[in-house]
């Protein structure tokens, strides 16, 4: 089944935690056809301004019912007029979008998810149906590894209980679990319990997918990354959503892979660290916007 | 709604002339925002469209610019996605034909660094079946003439469309660049070069800053605007150049609407093309096609042909000499 553009109806659009929201809309037909790490591109207003839509991961997907949920951070003002939606109204949805996660081949992997903040978004959904489809064997649990700036950005712990996954928290600011970055608690815990994954998904800021993948790669641990990028249209026809990548002729040619088309899933040795400059990191909001 | 019911039953008839090109109805995707058709094929019958031109092709394979490539601003995008295409050769052999069996026309955008990379271009192109027109984008640094834009120069722009004439056969198209002081001296140096069309307008130069980092927000600090925000930008350069040539004009800028498409018809146009506007419903081509056919349904006309170029400018009571000569007054 292929691309398709719907007016989903919300059923509940709410603060869930500190900037960040759930959005459950009624949308069979995306539903339908959506995988864990696909993404919509969400018209958050109709009119001209904002123009551009949003591109979204899917957080659940419950296809039995016809819905989507998506989880989003208000971080300009597309999500924030986003967060005002009533429910019942209209928001319309292209998707499902991109390539989403491979879910891990052999079933009783030691599978790992680095999350951080928002990026526990597209996460979730991969946890279930790994859950899902572990229900039935006798494998170890998942460990999330989820951190965020401060302890009201994270998710509650109640939303984990149905999936099989021990959660490891941190805080940048040691409000809550670890005190650091994720990775560092990624780092420390592995090393301490001497648990090597053989499966890795992650999903955050770049600078924190950046360093997983440098963790990943320095152990030869295959490692999923969910990036983002400004993009306009979701479908391969601006090029707006570059990143640099590995050329895949081998040869040091310049080179891009497009988000939406490429990704947004993408493993840690195909993209060009080095090459991404620092426009690429989002600013502040301005305090009047 | 209708003003006038009988008018509605009959079908208007859409398809419009441009010179050498007979299309079905005035409406064609942009190139740069349309992909090579094919990643629209979920949201729209291809078919449908008057025409797609397809994204920028050069001689070789280009990777574009570094990223960030795009911004949004108020009711705008900008780009400096930088050219990046797959080349002729992969084109011609693996775009090309998928798109020309979804039975559209096909007209292809070039673009080159050179004036002998326009002339090879177009006569690589030349040869290929199921290509209805080249487009050629004149928005491009001249590399022999220390990067300085092909189209901001008359001189300049219409020798490449003299090279460009010399290698082909199939109608040209020239798209022009607003990012000069007289559209309309550019427009008569290219038609007299041998351009069979017009389009315009490309997108207006541009740029967005942050003021936290403060950094551009392009890598390419620069780059083109695009969106409702140039759309009375373009419709103003679109009526010049139709009031500067005798050659059929395409209207580009910021269409959204059918009624943003009539604009550019009403002024002269005789097909317009929608660019960004694809990127935020993807089937905003095929929407502004239904619109504009009610539209005609609505006002009892037969063809859109009736509609093209019967802007009127004339004075506000063109029955009273005197208040022609009132409105006189008042110009210097």
């Amino acid at each position: 089944m292929g691309k398709m553009q719907e007016d989903a109806r919300i059923i509940r659009n709410e603060e869930v935690a500190r900037m960040t929201w759930l959005m459950r809309l009624h949308s069979p037909g995306i539903a339908a056809r959506a995988r864990p790490g696909q993404f919509g591109m969400v018209r958050v207003r109709e009119g001209i301004d904002p123009l551009l839509r949003r591109p979204l991961s899917f957080h659940r997907i419950h296809s039995g019912k016809g819905e989507i949920e998506l989880l989003y951070r208000v971080a300009g003002k597309g999500t924030w007029w986003l967060s005002r939606c009533q429910p019942d109204s209209l928001v319309n949805i292209t998707g499902p979008l991109g390539n989403g996660f491979t879910m891990p081949d052999n079933p009783s992997a030691a599978i790992a998810l680095v999350a951080g903040g928002i990026g526990i978004a597209p996460l979730f959904e991969l946890m279930v149906r790994i859950s899902e489809s572990r229900s039935k064997i006798k494998a170890e649990k998942m460990h999330l590894f989820y951190g965020a700036r401060s302890a009201d950005e994270l998710l509650p712990a109640a939303v984990f209980e149905s999936t099989d996954v021990s959660v490891h928290w941190s805080t940048d600011d040691g409000s809550f679990g670890f005190s650091g970055y994720v990775t560092e608690l990624l780092e420390e815990w592995t090393a301490r319990a001497g648990f090597r994954p053989t499966e890795l998904f992650a999903c955050g800021p770049l600078a924190m997918q950046h360093n997983v993948a440098r963790w990943a790669l320095a152990r030869d641990i295959p490692v999923q990354l969910s990036l983002e990028s400004l993009m306009a249209c979701g479908i391969g026809a601006c090029l707006g959503c570059a990143l640099p990548a590995v050329h895949p002729g081998g040869s040091s040619a310049e080179h891009y892979v497009h988000v939406c088309k490429d990704g947004p899933i993408f493993s840690a040795g195909s993209i060009q660290w080095r090459k991404i400059r620092k426009q690429q990191l989002p600013s502040p909001i301005f305090p009047c916007d | 709604m209708a003003q006038n019911p009988q008018a509605t039953a009959a079908v208007p008839d859409l398809s419009v002339r441009l010179g050498p090109l007979r299309l079905k109805n005035p409406v064609m995707t942009a190139s740069g925002t349309f992909g090579y058709g094919e990643e629209f094929a979920d949201f729209l019958d291809l078919g449908c469209l008057g025409a797609v031109v397809v994204k920028g092709i050069s001689l070789l394979p280009r990777p574009g610019n570094p990223p960030p490539r795009i911004v949004e601003t108020p009711a705008g995008m900008i780009n400096a996605i930088g050219l990046e295409n797959v080349g002729v050769e992969v084109f011609l052999a693996s775009r090309l034909p998928g798109l020309r069996e979804r039975g559209v026309p096909v007209i292809v955008n070039i673009f080159g660094n050179t004036v002998e990379e326009y002339a090879e271009l177009a006569s690589r192109l030349d040869g290929a079946a199921g290509i209805e027109a080249l487009e050629i984008n004149i928005s491009c640094p001249n590399v022999k003439q220390g990067g300085m834009i092909f189209g901001t120069d008359p001189a300049m722009a219409a020798k490449v469309v003299e090279a460009v004439r010399l290698s082909t056969g199939l109608p040209l198209i020239t798209k022009l660049t607003p990012n000069v002081t007289r559209i309309g001296e550019i427009a008569r140096a290219v038609v007299d070069a041998g351009s069979d069309i017009l389009s315009c307008i490309n997108t207006v130069a541009a740029m967005a800053v942050d003021i936290f980092s403060r950094r551009p927000k392009l890598a390419n600090v620069m780059g083109g605007l695009s969106g409702p925000a140039i759309r009375p930008v373009a419709l103003r350069c679109t009526y010049e150049v139709v009031r500067s040539v005798n050659v059929p004009v395409i209207g580009i800028g910021g269409i959204t609407g059918a009624a943003d498409a009539l604009e550019f018809l009403l002024v002269g146009a005789r097909a317009v093309q929608v660019g960004t506007a694809n990127f935020i419903n993807p089937a905003t081509a095929v929407e502004i096609l239904e619109g504009i056919e009610r539209f005609l349904q609505v006002q009892g006309l037969a063809g859109i042909e009736e509609f093209i170029g019967t802007l009127d400018t004339g004075c506000l009571f063109p029955f009273a000499e005197e208040s022609c000569e009132w409105i006189d007054l008042k110009q210097p």
